[in-house]
């Protein structure tokens, strides 16, 4: 096997210079095993992680067992408790350990990313990197006890295409994104991690202040504090049942976003954008700007005050459905001022004019369809990107650039026909960005959908975001020929 | 129905509608449904202490959705067309809710030919589109399956002239 494609783990601690651990302290020597091919392995400590994650799972067993009375309290109860809370992290652990034996990743002669993993079904794959999407590092925390780290390697596939590998010290998992994203991105892999410049961070306080007022949630809050007057002044108090529902669940969605947001920030490299943010689990995302779908805007109504936006943005292979298949809401920052919005977006969507654009609205006569929002209804092209517009009390924008147009789609439901109107949907790999324009006059979004996808047909051909750095060093000494004008699907 | 020239879904296209098969198909999945729906009727009228204007009034009801279903059924598959292009492939469907989906053939990843045990016997087949989105609803059901192979064949080999990748 050719040495240079596959270079041995660069030893813990070495190059990265960004960002701090976040973890514990508990630096542990050592690092992941290489095989004589070359072959890689993750952290020999890792069985011990899973344990100690498997520890709290028994805490919970032994807390309902005793709240269900299944026990009294004697010698024998106590000798049983100690045993599940041994035995379940030893089973954990062990089976965590023949996983471990059998894991191996490394970087073959053509260039891809391969993955051997199994205890009794044994699994190989083989990842093209022209097709990555993204590389995630995440710290769990039992794993920032031990300062390790996880990788998730997104490939561009319809169905399971995520890989994950559990745990590498922080320092190699930073290095093996890079590799992985050099790698990607057309450039030779020992490059280092590549430097980067921070853009924006959320300050807790806003993140806070954000999340409480946005439409949704801001409307429960208030709903349940009437309810609770009204419960308070008429003495019935079967309501405070209701302002348990209705209260309960915004500051749950409060808190789980807060914890996950926590000390968002954004920052440049010449990966792309790398987002880092979350309180007890902290992940960090890097978004090649190649990679990106498309963008919405969010505004609701009680951020316009500080100019706040949220910007969420499909990503293929991520956001769609997380690891235990719920919809996950990827965003490029929770909250930022407009202005620090638009640099984001200037640097994924170079270009992008939304004053500058020529928006058609909706017609008036859309007012008997959607009363509230058909004043802001409109649809605006360019020659790179289609935008639309809606929502009043929360304002959304949504921007798709053609050639990320997967399809189009022209609707009429039984209530826009009679007033000849019809809606164009924009097909986006799944995330939370869906592009709609609503409502528009039948023949003009009849008009609309046929030249979207003409422009996608076209634009298509222009593409030259799937190896985009090395297009930017197309006559630079680093560039790595082979594969680079090849088709990546 | 409207005016084929100003209507925004069938305008300036040439359709190619599916077969009259699939109506037969789909009639004779909603009478093995109806079947169950005949013997619940028959049951409540078996069953003693249930009063004969109820039985009466269900075993009504059950009769007006049939003939319902049964007429829509023949508008739906009326209503499927597609359409192919220079550039894209155009599907559409839809009678209450319209669509027009435009599949633009380099975005084509797959195309799925598909049939069921009542679609083989009567030989129906559906072809489907699937782009890198999940939204993408481009479906064609009740094709003869010589139109069916031929229409993938076709879309296959225009998708891979054109695919550049996500």
């Amino acid at each position: 096997m050719d040495p240079e494609t596959t270079p041995p783990l660069p030893p813990t601690g070495s190059g990265s210079v960004v960002g701090d651990d976040l973890g514990l302290g508990l630096q542990l020597p050592g690092d992941g095993t290489v095989d004589a091919a070359g072959r890689r392995r993750v952290h020999p400590i890792t069985p011990l992680v899973h344990a100690v994650s498997a520890l709290p799972i028994a805490l919970i067993v032994l807390f309902s067992l005793s709240i269900g009375g299944a026990f009294a309290i004697g010698a024998r109860t106590v000798f049983l408790a100690l045993a599940l809370l041994v035995i379940l992290p030893l089973v954990v652990g062990g089976i965590s350990y023949l996983a471990w034996r059998n894991l191996w990743f490394w970087f073959d002669d053509d260039g891809d990313f391969r993955v051997d993993s199994g205890i009794l079904t044994k699994k190989q794959r083989r990842l093209q990197l022209s097709r990555l999407q993204s590389v995630d590092v995440t710290q769990p925390l039992a794993a920032r006890v031990f300062s390790l780290a996880e990788v998730t390697v997104e490939v561009a596939g319809s169905h399971d295409s995520r890989v994950r590998l559990r745990f590498l010290p922080l320092a190699a998992a930073r290095d093996l994104r890079s590799e992985l994203l050099a790698r990607a991105a057309g450039l030779r892999h020992d490059v280092g991690e590549a430097p980067e410049a921070p853009i924006a961070s959320v300050a807790p306080r806003d993140l806070a202040v954000s999340l409480v007022l946005r439409t949704v949630t801001a409307g429960l809050l208030l709903l349940t504090g009437l309810i609770i007057v009204f419960t308070v002044l008429t003495s019935g108090w079967g309501g405070l049942v209701l302002a348990l529902f209705t209260g309960g669940l915004p500051i749950l969605i409060v808190v789980g976003e807060f914890m996950k947001f926590f000390n968002f920030t954004v920052s440049q490299s010449p990966d792309g954008l790398r987002l880092r943010f979350g309180l007890a689990k902290t992940e960090t995302r890097t978004v090649p700007p190649g990679r990106v779908q498309a963008i919405e805007f969010v505004e609701p109504l009680l951020w316009r005050r500080w100019n706040w936006v949220r910007l969420r943005v499909n990503i293929a292979g991520v956001g769609g459905t997380d690891s235990n298949g719920n919809t996950e809401e990827t965003l490029l920052i929770p909250v930022a001022t407009r202005d620090i919005a638009d640099d984001i977006v200037a640097r994924v969507l170079p270009g992008l004019d939304l004053a500058g654009m020529d928006w058609q609205a909706a017609p008036d006569r859309s007012r008997r369809r959607s009363p509230i929002q058909w004043s802001r209804l409109a649809v605006a092209w360019d020659d790179h990107v289609f935008v639309a517009r809606r929502g009043r009390l929360t304002r959304r924008i949504m921007v798709i650039p053609h050639v990320r147009t997967q399809s189009v789609r022209l609707t009429q439901g039984p209530w826009e026909r009679p007033l000849d109107l019809a809606s164009v949907h924009v097909d986006s790999t799944p995330g939370p960005v869906k592009v709609m324009a609503l409502h528009l006059d039948a023949g003009a979004a009849r008009a609309i959908a046929d030249a979207q996808a003409l422009r996608a047909e076209r634009g298509r051909a222009q593409d030259r975001t799937t190896r985009w750095a090395a297009e930017q060093l197309r006559d630079g000494a680093s560039v790595e020929e082979p594969g680079a004008g090849q088709p990546d699907a | 129905m409207a005016d084929r020239t100003t209507d925004a879904f069938t305008s300036d296209d040439v359709w190619t509608p599916v077969s009259p098969r699939l109506i037969t198909a789909r009639r004779i999945t909603l009478a093995l449904v109806m079947l169950l729906a005949v013997a619940g009727v028959v049951a409540l009228f078996l069953i003693p202490g249930v009063p004969r204007a109820w039985a009466l009034a269900a075993a009504v009801v059950a009769l007006v959705v049939f003939v319902w279903l049964w007429w829509l059924i023949g508008r739906r598959v009326r209503s499927f067309g597609y359409s192919e292009r220079g550039d894209d492939l155009l599907v559409t469907s839809g009678i209450m809710f319209r669509r027009l989906v435009i599949v633009p053939y380099g975005r084509m990843q797959l195309v799925d030919v598909k049939a069921g045990p009542i679609d083989r016997w009567l030989g129906v087949t559906t072809v489907q589109l699937h782009t890198a989105a999940a939204t993408t609803d481009a479906k064609i059901p009740g094709l003869v399956p010589d139109v069916a192979a031929a229409l993938r064949d076709r879309l296959a080999q225009r998708g891979e002239q054109r695919s550049t990748g996500l």
